[in-house]
């Protein structure tokens, strides 16, 4: 639900390596069906991963992660629209303006790492921010410091909201350390969407997850 | 409102050319010298040679040190007060052998704002294209600088 490939500026993995390690992994006897790309401030509407996809059985889906004045947002069954609308590279977007804006164009906006020191949507509540569009957030993220996913889950729990999971990867080997295990089967972008307004999906760490089962 | 990032926006689409630089054995004794590299192909023309290569070849990465010898304007970002250099990437295209002249041509490829833990920043990014004496693109460098509140 939340890696970066050599497409945004601060990753080393390509696609390519991504869906190979994931068959790594799948020997392991971890079920991963897919990921989501969401590079940094932008949508990349020119790259089309379904030939890789194929080949490695791993389904390849595009979002973007966007920098807000409340921190950090992933965006998912992102349009043209919705691009046309918002400056994707506006640092300082109203996270509010955002989440709006991606529901009038049937895309979904909601809040990455909430919990992450200095830039998580625990911080601007802290200060007195609301956000009442927020229903889901990244509860687990794989990038997480010590403390970071446990603020988020504190949050979760004290606005009733839900969460998903993201690896957050920008290396290879941190693919699908995170994921969201959704009870809808999902094939294209905007399968993903509506499965996230149904919340019914629920957020787990690869390691948990071995053969099917939970291990924890 | 979103930043409006205040630089020298006419330096996007002019190249800044430098070099010659003459790749010398020297050169390419102190490169791998502060790598430790001791691949065959880039101690000698016979390692190389025996590696498929017509001579001595210089590392990879020899590109990334001579491209702090190229001069680049300023970009004139008005944004922080501290800036430091950001990191590098190259991307090899042909080999680099001993005698080769490299030059280089350098052009402004971003600047942009990301927000982190330790707050925004503002990247600037230099995209160098160095060439032999054929004219044959031998490696791409980017380099980028980061200047933060």
């Amino acid at each position: 639900m939340h890696s970066h490939s050599v497409s945004s500026d601060d990753s080393r993995a390509s696609v390519e390596q991504y869906v190979k390690w994931i068959q790594v992994l799948r020997k392991r006897g971890h079920t991963i069906d897919g990921i989501v790309l969401t590079e940094h401030r932008k949508f990349d509407f020119d790259k089309d991963y379904s030939t890789l996809a194929g080949q490695y059985n791993v389904l390849v889906l595009k979002g973007s992660e966007l920098d807000t004045r409340y921190g950090h947002f992933l965006v998912y069954g992102v349009t043209q629209a919705l691009t046309q609308e918002l400056d994707f590279s506006d640092t300082r977007m109203d996270a509010r303006a955002l989440m709006q804006a991606a529901r009038q164009h049937d895309a979904i906006a909601l809040p990455a790492h909430p919990g992450r020191f200095g830039i998580g949507l625990t911080d601007y509540i802290a200060q007195g921010e609301s956000f009442h569009d927020v229903e889901i957030v990244e509860r687990l993220n794989g990038g997480s410091r010590q403390g970071e996913n446990e603020r988020a889950e504190e949050l979760c729990q004290s606005h009733n909201l839900v969460g998903i999971g993201g690896s957050d990867a920008h290396l290879t080997s941190h693919i699908a350390t995170c994921m969201t295990d959704f009870k809808a089967e999902i094939k294209v972008e905007s399968d993903l969407v509506d499965a996230l307004l149904t919340k019914e999906f629920q957020p787990v760490w690869l390691k948990d997850i071995v053969n099917g089962a939970s291990q924890s | 409102m979103a930043i409006e990032l205040e630089y020298d926006r006419s330096l996007y689409g002019v190249e800044h050319k430098a070099g010659p630089f003459e790749i010398t054995n020297e050169i390419i004794d102190r490169a791998n010298s502060s790598t430790g590299e001791t691949g065959p192909a880039f101690r000698s023309d016979e390692g190389a040679k025996e590696a498929g290569y017509r001579g001595r070849i210089a590392p990879p990465t020899l590109c990334c040190i001579l491209v702090r010898q190229v001069s680049l304007p300023d970009v004139k970002v008005k944004f922080g007060r501290t800036q430091m250099h950001a990191g590098q990437r190259v991307e090899p295209k042909a080999p680099v052998y001993a005698g080769d002249q490299l030059t280089a041509s350098s052009h402004l490829k971003d600047v942009y704002a990301k927000t982190g833990r330790s707050g925004t920043m503002v990247f600037v990014v230099w995209e160098t294209t160095f060439s032999n004496q054929d004219g044959l693109v031998v490696a791409e460098v980017q380099e980028s600088f980061a200047k933060r509140e």
